[in-house]
Formats: structure tokens, sequence, C-alpha cells
């Protein structure tokens, strides 16, 4: 337990220093940024707008350095990420209508991939030589082409021309979003084809992993005890896939903590209303109070995903847990 | 499974002409070659030999556990057990090297069970001691409930003096002596026939082997089953085991009851394993370590595989292999061309062991000196 506490103290320390860099970068924008952005706004310009930028970049607040940060920080506290310039609204709204496409999407294919390339990786090494040995170059064939580019081909060929699956958005334009049948059945339509994207271009990188921990595994003396027991094969592939799945589920964590910065490529290919579209939009348009909000989103999920992954290796793996005592 | 004649059968487990080797075709090299050992029942038998002597290497293809590229080259392994299956406890033979994989499965554990040399490593690190016991007994005793599956374990346990708050306890929170000693009462879980000691002790002190050690002897006494030992270190073997087999290059070298082998060896290679280990007993001894290195088994061997080693290696040991042949009354083997002729036999080869008779036809002035 104490060297939980001092995990989470370090993770603290950690979330600090990204929230002052995030602070902080803004301002040593060399020139008047914000000039440029009130030019390039010509006409439509609020009063709320200049004061947001004005917040944003530190320029023309007649306050010092200090007195800005600890605004700041009061500010991040209470959940206010400022306002958006490009879209009027406050950046915690706008992204709370973009996380959640996000995770949904990301966060599905990630599992589904991971669950996918697990299991096939612990076969895979078990049975290592057999014919089952040829899904592997097919697997990384798909991790080798181009994200966008695969997904453009399953658009085009999947989407546009044999109509199996629907495109462009997450969800049906002819039903209202809510919690009902429908809405759900459409988001479930409009998911598949990103998501069996997704998976196809990232399931090798599972599978090759648990396959090679696997190999690695057998020829340790407790699957070999495993097997001396008389235990059923499907007891000693256990034993062994216990202990090889341990760095994957590191990796599994590692890669939640990046579901929200999305998959840019993809959700742009899909035209999906995600985290990734919404910073792409962003930083065209120079919104910097919303790439602050949208950084700041993705620090603090790595972070929070990072001491997931702490727990879990704890929780899966024993010998972590005296480590501290050493 | 080949039911035989049990009648005059006392013996667990039978080695026939058992060969092993480490790949196919052109490059495999024979790592065991011809081997023919048995196990009595309620007996040990020793195994002794350098690293490298397919000493290992045999157990492990008899029990079906030896890994690619390891292959049963040829010869019958048989093991005879009491079937628990059948009411009037009838002895049941089953060939292993023939053996289906459920056959293994059933026999595995309930009437073989091993203990490697480094338990660390035997033991799944990632789950608790109780876990290991359970599992073995949930798997090959279905009928016992949890609660007796959990009796069971502490039982064993206390059989290797350990208190069963262990159950609870990962690998690696344990000693090294109290984790062979879990692997060992592990070993005893269903009451099995034959128990396999691959260097059980080899990775400990020598204060915590000499408990070990002690402790199997009483285990076995108890028990009665039989026991395979394996180890390098013949001054340990002579107090526990009841026969000794040497292995030497894949082959058995010498064969001999416990105390004849190590008092009096025969063959020039278990003299030089003995004379490089302190004795147990008696006076000190300057020890001396056998100069050389065993052969590359990859190269064809020609004569015997001790020779270039051997301090009495004479012409015939080029040309001819040596065969495994009994030398005097007392019904002990030995392989070296040394004995094919009692007057070439040299001084500490000829030794005779305590309570026996003067077998070992008497000193030849003119050929010694």
């Amino acid at each position: 337990m104490r060297m939980l506490a001092r995990r989470l103290s370090l993770y603290v320390v950690t979330a600090w220093v990204a929230i002052t860099v995030n602070f902080l970068l803004p301002r040593m924008m060399p020139g008047n940024p914000v000039q440029q952005l009130i030019g390039k706004l010509t006409g439509s310009i609020t009063p709320q707008q200049v004061h947001a930028i004005e917040l944003a970049f530190g320029i023309g607040l007649n306050q010092g350095l200090w007195a800005q940060y600890t605004g700041y920080l009061h500010q991040l506290f209470v959940g206010n990420l400022g306002v958006s310039i490009t879209l009027s609204s406050p950046v915690s709204t706008v992204l709370k209508s973009a996380v959640p496409w996000t995770v949904g999407l990301i966060g599905v294919s990630t599992i589904l991939s991971f669950l996918l390339g697990t299991l096939s990786g612990a076969l895979l090494g078990w049975f290592r030589g057999s014919r089952l040995d040829s899904l592997i170059p097919v697997a990384t064939f798909f991790q080798a082409v181009p994200y966008f580019f695969l997904g453009t081909v399953m658009l085009l060929v999947f989407g546009s021309s044999l109509h199996w699956f629907p495109v462009l958005g997450a969800y049906s334009q002819s039903v209202t979003p809510g919690w009902h049948w429908d809405f759900v059945f459409s988001l479930f339509r409009y998911g598949e084809l990103p998501v069996i994207t997704i998976v196809l271009s990232s399931v090798a990188g599972w599978m090759l992993g648990m396959r090679n921990m696997m190999i690695t595994m057998i020829a340790e003396d407790f699957v070999l005890m495993a097997v001396a027991k008389g235990l059923p094969r499907r007891k000693v592939i256990m034993h062994a896939a216990r202990n090889a799945v341990l760095p994957s589920v590191a990796n599994l964590s590692l890669a939640i903590g990046l579901v929200v910065s999305g998959a840019l490529l993809v959700e742009l290919v899909f035209n999906y209303p995600g985290v990734g579209n919404l910073l792409l939009q962003a930083v065209l348009n120079e919104d910097y109070p919303l790439i602050q909000g949208i950084f700041l989103v993705i620090t603090m999920t790595v972070l929070a995903a990072n001491l997931l992954a702490d727990i879990f290796y704890f929780v899966l793996d024993p010998r972590t847990r005296t480590e501290a005592a050493v | 499974m080949n039911d035989v004649d049990q009648s005059l059968n006392d013996t667990v487990l039978e080695i026939e002409d058992f060969s092993v080797d480490y790949g196919w075709g052109e490059g495999a090299v024979r790592a065991v070659n011809n081997v023919t050992l048995s196990v009595r029942r309620s007996r040990v038998l020793g195994i002794a030999g350098e690293s490298g002597s397919g000493k290992s290497t045999l157990v492990y293809a008899v029990t079906r556990l030896l890994r690619s590229p390891g292959v049963i080259a040829g010869g019958r392994a048989r093991l005879t057990f009491d079937d628990p299956g059948s009411h009037d406890t009838k002895r049941r033979t089953v060939d292993l090297t023939s053996a289906t994989s459920g056959e293994l499965r059933s026999i595995r554990w309930s009437q073989v069970s091993i203990v490697l040399q480094s338990a660390l490593n035997a033991l799944n690190p990632v789950l608790r001691i109780g876990h290991e016991f359970d599992e073995v007994l949930k798997v090959h005793r279905p009928s016992m409930s949890k609660t007796e599956r959990r009796e069971r374990a502490a039982e064993l346990l206390g059989l290797v003096g350990l208190n069963e708050d262990r159950l609870a306890r990962f690998p690696h929170e344990l000693s090294g002596g109290q984790r062979q000693r879990i692997m060992i009462a592990l070993a005893l879980a269903l009451d099995p026939q034959l128990v396999i000691m691959d260097e059980p002790t080899t990775a400990l002190d020598v204060v915590t082997q000499r408990e070990i050690v002690n402790e199997l002897a009483q285990l076995r006494v108890r028990f009665g089953f039989s026991m395979i030992f394996i180890t390098h270190d013949l001054s340990l073997l002579v107090e526990l085991a009841d026969d000794i087999a040497v292995m030497y290059a894949g082959n058995v070298v010498e064969w001999a009851p416990a105390g004849d082998l190590y008092h009096a060896p025969r063959h020039p290679y278990t003299l030089g394993l003995l004379n490089s280990s302190p004795p147990l007993t008696g006076e000190r001894r300057e020890l001396v370590g056998i100069a050389g290195a065993p052969p590359d088994l990859s190269q064809p061997i020609s004569g015997c595989s001790f020779r270039a080693r051997c301090p009495y290696a004479f012409d015939r040991c080029a040309t001819e292999v040596p065969v495994l042949g009994v030398v005097d009354d007392s019904g002990r083997k030995v392989a070296c061309w040394l004995h094919e002729t009692p007057a070439t036999v040299p001084m500490p080869l000829r030794i005779v062991a305590p309570g026996r008779d003067e077998t070992v036809p008497a000193l030849d002035q003119e050929v010694v000196s």
C-alpha cells in the first residue's frame, strides 16, 4: 500500500507539471498572437471572445504572471477551461460533446483488439509451428498498411460499393439521439466499419507480443510442472498465459490512456465527431483555449491510465507488491 | 495398455534399451544410449553423473516430459502400479513410450511425480502455494470437496515441517528451503508410486540439503514410494539410495548397490567422481578432480567414451566400446575393459566392499609391479 501511495504522489506532481506547462506555453508564443487572432476573426468578434483570447495568452490583463497562474489554477479546479474562440462556447461543453464519441469508438476497438490479439497470440504461441502461424503475416500486413489508407479502402469497398455498412458520421441522420433502441442500433451499425478498421490495423501488435511472451513462458519450469502434474491441456496453457499476459496488460493500460486523444485519421476518414476531429479543427483555426483544453484532458487521461496500469500490475503480479520492501 | 503377468514383478519402473536423441536425422545427437535400468518397489535408485551425462534427459524422456528437439530413439519404459480403478488392487503395467496423452495425464502425478532443481522456477510465480495443491487435487481427485482439499494441503505441508499459513503465500515470499519442501509435499499429494527427484538439493546450502535429505528418507520409509534421485553428489546419494547407476556421456557405466559402489568403485569414472567430493565420514583426504571434459556427443566416439580422461586407458579402449556386464557375485555391473581380465584391474578398482566376500582375484604381484 505504501508503494501505491508513493506512486500516487508521483502522479500528482506529474499532473501539476503538465498543467503548468499548459499554462505557460501560450504565454511564450512570440509576437502578438492576440492581434493575429482578432484579425482572423474579422467582423464577427464579440467582447467575450476578446476576453477569452486575452485570458488564454495572458496579454492585456494588467495582471502579474503569478496572479494569472493562481487564477488559472482556480478556474481549472472549478472545471472552467475557458471559452473556445471559434465556437463561442465553453471549452468544457465542447469537450463533453466530443469525448464520449471517441471513448466509445476507440475504447471499444482497443479492448476488442486486445482481447482478440491476446487470445490468438496465446494460442499461436502454444501451437507455434502449426498451420495457425499463417495468421501472423496476414495480421502484420494490416498493421503495416497505413491506417487512413486501410480506412479509405474499407469505406470505398464495403461502404460505398457493397453497401454492407453505413458510412459517414456516428449515427443515422434519420434518428434523433437519445437512449432508445433505434438510436443505439444506429450507433452500432455506424460504428462497425471504423471498429473493424481499427481492430484490423492494431491486432497484430497484441498478437505478436502475446505470442512471443507465450513462447518464453513455455520454456519455464512451472509450465513443465503443469504438464508433469497431469493437468488438462487447457489448464497448462492457462499457467503459461497467466504469466505471459502481464506485459500485454501493462500495454493495454497505456493504450487506454491514448484512447481520448483518439485516432485522428480514423475519425477523419469516417467523419466521426470525436476528439481527433475536434483537435484538427482547433489547430486549423488556432483556437488556443480549445487546444489547451484538449491537451489537458489527454494528459490527465494518460496519467490516469498509467495509474490504472500500476494498480492492475499490482493486482496481477504479486512480485511487484513486495518491491517496496527491497 | 498391456496387462502382463504381475506375480513376480516387484519393479515399479523398468527401462529397457532406452535411447534418446536431440534432433533428427543427420544432425541427431545421441544423449542417452541403450540404457537399461529398473526401479524396485519402495526402493531408491540413484543416478549420478556430471552435467550433460544424460541423467536428466533419461528420466524426462521416460516420463514423456522431454521437450523438442529431444526424441525417444528406441527402447521401452514400463510403469507398474496398483490400479486405483480396480477393486482387488490389481497391478497394472503401462508402456510409457506408447501411452496416449490421456493415459499419460491420468498417470502423471497420481503415479509418477517429479521435483525439479529450482523450486522457484517450478512454482508458478503469480499463484499462491495453496492454489498449486488445490489444482492437483481438483484434477486428480474430483470427488474431494474444497475443504477436504484444503485440509489435505495443510496435512502435506505438515509432513515437510511447514505451517499451513504458507498456503496463502506466493513463491517469492518463501526461502529456497521452504520452496523445495513445498515441492516435495506437492509431489506426495496423490500418494504416487514413484517420485523423481531431479537434483532437488543442488540449489540449496549444505545444512538445508542435509535436512531435506533426512526428511526424504523418513518420508520414504513412512509412505513406501519408490524414488529416482538424480544428482552429481555421490556422497549424498549413498545415504539415500539403495542402488546407484553412474552415467557418463549417455551410457550407464556402472551399476551397483549403493554401499558397494561408494566403498568399492569398479569404474575409473566412478572412482574419479568419488575422489572429487569430500567423504562423509572417516579421515580427510585430498580432493582430486577428473581431468578433461566430457566428450562432444555430436562427434562420433570410437571405443570407450571415458578413454580420454581415464588414467588406466589401454589399447583396447580406443577401438571397442565396453559393454555393461556383471563383474562379480553381487550382481554389480560395470562397463570397462579393465575388468575383462582380472589381472589388469588396477589397485583402487579392486577394493572389496565391506561385508562382501573377496570376489576380485587376489593381487597379482607381477602385473602391478
